[in-house]
């Protein structure tokens, strides 16, 4: 093998440590100029590892969590991207959190006024947060299909399978749902139904069956004793599903075409599912200083210091999505000329 | 804080080395390689390749170089109008500072 072979190849190889779009722009430039610098010097570690370090910091900014990227519109999808699989997580747990502050709220029958209101927070704070997450996921999932019709599939197919088959995993764990809501509105076991027209024992019902839904998820390979094998592996596999699903919408939200409307609000998005989260986040603290839990507890079967590790948890996103928000802002309001 | 000073500052610990970069293609249009040379000449300084290139990235982000045609595998940059603008922002002040510096050091320290 000739000298310039082998230095390419070397040259070839650190580029590795650098993402596909940023290999695109740079890649032959960075291999040409590093063959000059074999020239120079040939074995030189701190060269290595500086590649190799900054390749990484590359890495991390192609997920939005660095403003090493490689275009400003990239960044913010990046940030978008991250952010949902993120606040997936986040708005599974966020949604547990509420339902048993739900299903406490409703089983007293003296309401103190901190706790009402605290409750009133977290309630319409996770419906917000749903919302944008659908909104997100219906805005990716229209602008793929229209693109996949203009035969325009190739790039999205990948990212389109599996949002689709984790997207239906996901659905038919929770085929019940709609039964329990059913039998909750019309009544059952010589129980009276509910009327939507009542609000409060509507959102009751709502929070019971949310509880049903995502407590699942939440005892993260947790399962009582007594469940039927299917029903363990099915609930065993649904966090999986739930990241598989998070990654999937991520990708095509950085591959798609979205409308402009949508491109323009990225940043204001990840500022409100990062508000949301923070927000979210601080009711819940000040639900269980209220004593909004009445002496039951918190987090209930998972016990305390699982209570806290999600709350740790929920403050980490929350740090983390208002990064990405941060970096995607910065980079947008540099390259705005002067 | 000026749109301008925002643009270096916004770089955190590589603004300094944002400023060779920029110096350097104030002379001319350069590629890579050819521009790890010259800050070294200048400055004393040498680019390693990983941090060049993550400048050059973040530089043409923010509009203050632009990559040019490229000739085979070396891709020539040039320092655009804004960028010109910070990189002036940025000598003024840097030599703002120093001439304080400097008569202070004079006046209180007799140091010529």
């Amino acid at each position: 093998m000739s000298g310039d072979a082998k230095a390419t190849r070397r040259a070839d190889r650190l580029l590795r440590w650098y993402p596909k779009e940023w290999r695109e722009r740079y890649g032959e430039e960075f291999v040409d100029h590093l063959e000059q610098e074999f020239a120079d010097r040939s074995v030189y570690s701190r060269r290595t590892l500086n590649i190799a370090y900054k390749g990484l910091v590359a890495r991390v900014g192609d997920v939005g969590l660095s403003n090493a990227t490689v275009s400003a519109g990239g960044q913010t999808r990046a940030a978008v991207g991250t952010s949902f699989v993120l606040m997936v997580f986040v708005a599974v747990l966020a949604l547990n959190f509420w339902s048993r502050a739900m299903g406490l709220w409703s089983s007293r029958r003296y309401h103190p006024i901190p706790v009402s209101l605290t409750t009133g927070i977290l309630t319409v704070t996770e419906g917000l947060m749903l919302v944008v997450l659908v909104a997100i996921v219906l805005t990716v999932v229209v602008s793929a299909a229209r693109q996949i019709r203009h035969g325009r599939a190739r790039a999205l197919a990948g990212p389109s399978i599996l949002a689709a088959a984790s997207g239906a995993f996901l659905l038919y764990s929770v085929r019940w749902v709609p039964t329990e809501l059913y039998r909750y509105v019309h009544g059952y076991h010589g129980r009276p139904g509910i009327g939507w027209s009542q609000p409060g024992p509507a959102i009751a019902a709502l929070g019971q069956t949310a509880w049903g839904m995502t407590q699942q998820w939440v005892a993260l390979w947790n399962e009582p004793f007594g469940n039927p094998t299917s029903y363990i592996m099915m609930s065993d596999l649904v966090p999986i599903a739930l990241l598989l699903f998070g990654i999937a919408i991520a990708l095509l939200v950085r591959r798609v075409e979205l409308p402009r409307l949508a491109e323009r609000l990225g940043t204001t998005i990840v500022t409100l599912l990062g508000t949301l989260t923070g927000v979210f986040l601080v009711t819940y603290v000040v639900w269980l200083e209220v004593d909004g839990p009445s002496g039951n507890e918190s987090f209930w079967p998972e016990g305390a210091r699982a209570g806290g590790v999600y709350l740790v948890l929920l403050e980490l996103v929350s740090i983390l999505v208002g990064r990405t928000r941060w970096l995607a802002r910065s980079n947008r309001y540099s390259s705005t000329p002067a | 804080m000026t749109n301008s000073e925002d643009s270096l500052t916004g770089l955190g610990r590589n603004a300094a080395a944002a400023v060779l970069v920029l110096s350097s293609l104030a002379g001319g249009d350069k590629h890579g390689y050819a521009l790890v040379k010259d800050v070294e000449e200048f400055a004393g300084v040498h680019l390693p390749p990983g941090t060049l290139y993550q400048l050059l990235s973040r530089l043409e982000v923010r509009g203050l170089i632009t990559a040019l045609e490229a000739d085979k595998r070396r891709r020539p940059y040039r320092l655009t109008a804004q960028g010109a603008t910070v990189l002036a922002e940025y000598i003024t002040a840097q030599q703002r500072i120093l001439k304080t510096g400097q008569a202070r050091l004079k006046r209180s320290w007799s140091f010529a």
